[in-house]
């Protein structure tokens, strides 16, 4: 302990801005020590920043800019309908935060801090929402909830002939925003609380502290980072999905700035392009300004931990444990049982508004997905190799990144990570466009296309979920203590080797999640595809809705219900090699 | 777990790879439903066994937009298109898109049911009429009924912003003396909505979300047939029509097999394939599916292709302005 402090300040001098950088380089070969960070690691950090974030931005830029100047795409901005998808984006991304929030915090707190049963279980049902494309919640829900639901019809309150569907509407959109993105802010606010330090918790509890005041005083203030950091990524999350308001939102005429931005695409027409980058800056101002005050709500804090971790069962909830567990499995059963069920009856019945009995199962739907339809298996095939492409290639972006924004604190940092979540903020449909844009043209010296390969969906899969593998490696890095790597580095240890031997095994379970959620986010992705798909590359995500938008939505349902089923399948394979992996790779798992 | 995950990695690229070893390929872009899409290259692959044909379908406007992406960044994917309407391919072949081809087939068809030229070729009818659910109320007879106070809140219908054939219809029913614009404003007015393709519109009247709505013929009478309780209507005043038309691409990479590709189209098996999938053949001397009145018993409205070109954006924004953005 006596030696932390002294390595800490050292490294405050060393980490001096700058001209201060050199300084202590210096300082330290002449010590014969090696160097704090290597020389290539910056340029190379950048220069995927420039590739992945920067670059398709620029092309975006230069054609909004083209748009402006033609005088072609500026009336977009003064339109009404601009204004209105403006409105209707913040409110339905600051209600969905609301709602990831409200039942985030309630699974994260329960399942990491209480003693309720069931919790691997819990966890593991609670993921699941969030590997379901947001097209099929959104289809699913209405399926659940309208004139036609068969739930409803068994229940005898089925509204009448043509009643409005209550999920087209702000309500509606911001609701399933809840529930598509809670489990971001369970997995956000769960990694701090299981970081939180047991011993100090126990400490209070023996000098007499209630649970509320242990609550109040330690563990709320330590899982505000989480909590904020889950806040602003559901915020942002809703801001640029495109999957709900498609399905939720088109049918009323409630447009958001996503599908603002794709029926304005859809409608291909001079000028089109300069007003989409046109619209998509707004998006990036909304996106930036949430993470902004983000970051002003986490200035001035120091997050890291010294200690033994975890919190098991810190709060004993007695007889009101039943109760939490009842409202745990009602969630559950609302977020995720009966959406399922209802996907699977609409698989199953040969015809919209049929209703489901034994006399009309038929198994029709995955017959012609199965065995008739060709791309079904090829977009299985282009979504695996997609997903498991980016999971693993985006660490070798975010771990020197957030190594990066981590010892480096100040603007760098600041402009590093606002760099990372615009991209992640843009809807996919933007990005598309943006890398569109910037890869049509043959690369120079290989004098190949990216575009209509896979490849161009892949380096969009890179800038889009970068983001998305980056905040859990972050906040790792957040929470170690810098003395570690210090002590291996004055004792002689070069960057790659304190890489490997003490980054790397401290941030392993944080880089398993961050492979995790990256798979199973890329695997169900819909809107980066969407437009950059060609003959032969379609994705999981597009042959989905492409057959929902065809009026095939029992088919639509049925390559759903597959796709849930593998990734069940994949979870549950996963679960069965847990005691192979290091602790906290798997999210449920704790 | 690296291992399994790079041994699976491997494997999907290894499959990637291995898909280009055909001989003959062609790309096709249209706006077919999925199912439909496989059956036609099914059938196309039955009379033409070695050429692999990659398919990829979107609303004709949306398929539109890609291509209209693709071909300004220089590197259009798609040899042939099969998209919803002739407008489209008529501003296709006026901005220089379209390969003239002189198909032997066309002596069997009706010269307004090709480009002189050879740009596109019709190879099928779908006529926009009117769906309705079972269980509601009234029975329309006409399009004016949708705009009557029966139908308050209950009608849907496609947006021209997505589906080639909505703005076909809506620019067709627009012409006709008696319902023009007035008409869309009356339905406006009735709380009628105007959203997505034809498949949102056929899945809100089966499943009683809207009792009424305004639908391609052959979505609602192949739903019916599979036991949907959903009616089609020819309405009195007329249907509109369009007759998805198949275009070569200039910038084709596979030329023969397209050429092939638009003779199976509209050669007899070809016609008899569409037929199988419920559509209304193009061809002279096949017979039309079950499920629709004879021929001429269908009054089909008729609409200037060169106006509905010319105003296209105009209308376009017209309808928007009675329905919203969407």
């Amino acid at each position: 302990m006596l030696e932390r402090s002294d390595a800490r300040s050292r490294s405050r001098w060393l980490r001096f801005p700058f001209q201060g950088r050199t300084i202590g380089v210096s300082k330290v070969r002449a010590g014969a020590s090696p160097a704090a960070e290597p020389r290539w690691l910056v340029p190379f950090v950048f220069a995927c920043l420039l590739l992945l974030c920067l670059l398709p931005l620029f092309s975006l830029a230069k054609a909004g800019f083209a748009g402006l100047v033609s005088g072609r795409s500026i009336g977009v901005l003064t339109e009404p309908a601009t204004f209105a998808a403006i409105r209707n984006t913040l409110i339905t991304a600051t209600g969905g935060m609301v709602v990831s929030v409200v039942i985030g915090a309630l699974f994260a707190f329960s399942v990491a801090l209480t003693d309720v049963r069931g919790k691997l279980m819990l966890s593991f049902a609670f993921m699941l929402p969030m590997m379901i494309p947001p097209q099929v919640t959104a289809l699913a829900w209405v399926e659940m909830t309208g004139p036609a639901s068969p739930l409803l019809k068994t229940l005898g309150i089925a509204p009448p002939l043509g009643s409005p569907q209550p999920l087209y509407s702000l309500a509606g959109i911001s609701l399933l925003f809840g529930v598509q993105h809670a489990p971001l802010v369970f997995l956000a606010l769960k990694a701090g609380l299981s970081a939180a330090p047991r011993d100090g918790v126990e400490a209070a509890r023996l000098a007499g502290a209630t649970p509320f005041r242990v609550f109040r005083d330690i563990v709320a203030p330590l899982s505000l980072p989480g909590l904020i950091a889950g806040a602003a990524i559901a915020f942002v999350s809703g801001v640029g999905n495109f999957g709900i308001p498609a399905i939720l939102g088109i049918p009323a005429g409630i447009e958001v700035l996503p599908t603002l931005i794709y029926t304005r695409l859809a409608s291909f027409g001079a000028g089109t392009f300069g007003e989409i980058a046109l619209l998509s800056s707004l998006i990036a101002l909304i996106a930036a300004a949430g993470l902004i005050l983000q970051q002003r709500a986490l200035a001035g804090r120091d997050y890291r931990i010294i200690g033994i971790s975890g919190a098991n069962a810190a709060f004993s909830l007695g007889r009101f444990r039943v109760v939490v567990e009842l409202a745990l499995v009602a969630i559950l059963f609302l977020v995720l049982v009966a959406p399922l069920s209802a996907l699977v009856a609409s698989s199953l019945v040969p015809a919209y508004g049929v209703p489901l009995n034994w006399q009309t199962v038929s198994l029709r739907a995955y017959e012609e997905i199965l065995f008739r339809q060709a791309m079904t298996l090829k977009a299985l095939g282009n979504s695996m190799f997609l997903a498991t492409g980016a999971a693993l290639g985006l660490l070798a972006v975010s771990v020197p990144a957030a190594y990066l924004m981590t010892r480096r604190k100040g603007w760098l940092a600041d402009t590093l990570g606002i760099l990372i979540e615009i991209p992640y903020a843009l809807p996919g449909i933007v990005l598309a466009v943006a890398f569109i844009l910037t890869f049509a043209a043959a690369l120079p010296l290989l004098n190949v296309s990216l575009y209509g390969t896979i490849w161009i969906i892949l380096i969009a899969y890179f800038s889009s979920f970068l983001a998305v593998s980056l905040k859990p490696v972050m906040s790792a890095f957040l929470q170690m203590d810098p003395s570690l790597e210090e002590a291996a580095r004055l004792s002689g240890a070069g960057f790659l080797q304190r890489m490997r031997d003490v980054i790397l095994p401290l941030v392993a379970p944080a880089a398993g999640a961050a492979i995790i959620l990256v798979f199973l986010i890329a695997a169900n992705e819909l809107t980066v595809s969407a437009l950059l798909w060609s003959a032969g590359t379609q994705t999981l995500g597009v042959a989905i809705f492409n057959l929902d938008d065809s009026g095939s939505s029992d088919l639509a349902a049925a390559l759903s219900v597959l796709v849930v089923v593998m990734v069940v399948a994949l979870m549950a394979a996963l679960e069965a090699l847990a005691r192979y992996l290091p602790e906290g790779v798997l999210p449920w798992r704790n | 777990m690296k291992s399994f995950v790079s041994v699976l990695a491997g494997a999907l690229v290894a499959g990637l790879l291995s898909t280009a070893a055909y001989a003959e390929k062609l790309v096709l872009y249209t706006s077919q439903p999925n199912e439909d899409a496989q059956a036609t290259v099914d059938a196309f692959q039955a009379v033409n066994p070695g050429i692999e044909v990659e398919w990829v379908r979107e609303g004709t406007t949306k398929i539109m937009a890609k291509l209209m992406a693709e071909i300004e960044a220089g590197n259009p994917v798609a040899d042939v298109l099969l998209i919803a309407d002739t407008v489209t391919m008529q501003r296709l072949k006026e901005a220089g898109h379209l390969a003239d081809y002189k198909s032997p087939e066309a002596a069997n068809f009706d010269a307004a049911l090709y480009d002189a030229d050879g740009a596109y070729y019709s190879t099928k009818m779908i006529t926009t009429g009117i769906v309705y659910n079972t269980s509601a109320a009234m029975k329309p007879a006409g399009w004016q009924d949708l705009a009557k106070s029966g139908a308050k809140g209950l009608v849907t219908m496609p947006s021209p912003l997505t589906s080639g054939a909505a703005l076909i219809h809506a620019q067709t029913l627009t012409g006709i003396d008696g319902l023009g614009w007035d008409y869309y404003k009356a339905l406006a007015a009735n709380g009628a909505t105007a959203a997505g393709g034809n498949g949102g519109v056929l899945k809100a009247v089966a499943t009683g979300e809207k009792a009424y709505g305004m639908l391609v013929d052959f979505m609602a009478i192949r739903e019916k047939a599979k036991g949907a309780r959903v009616e089609f209507v020819f309405p009195a005043e007329g249907v509109s029509a369009v007759t998805e038309p198949v275009g070569i691409l200039k910038t084709a990479k596979n030329l023969d097999a397209a050429k092939k590709f638009v003779d199976f189209l509209l050669s007899e098996e070809g016609q008899k394939a569409a037929v199988k999938m419920g559509y209304i053949p193009a061809r002279n001397g096949v017979a039309l599916p079950e499920g629709y009145p004879a021929r001429e018993t269908i009054k089909v409205l008729p609409v200037n292709a060169a106006e509905a070109v010319k105003n296209s954006d105009a209308d376009l924004k017209t309808f928007s302005g009675i329905f919203g953005t969407n």
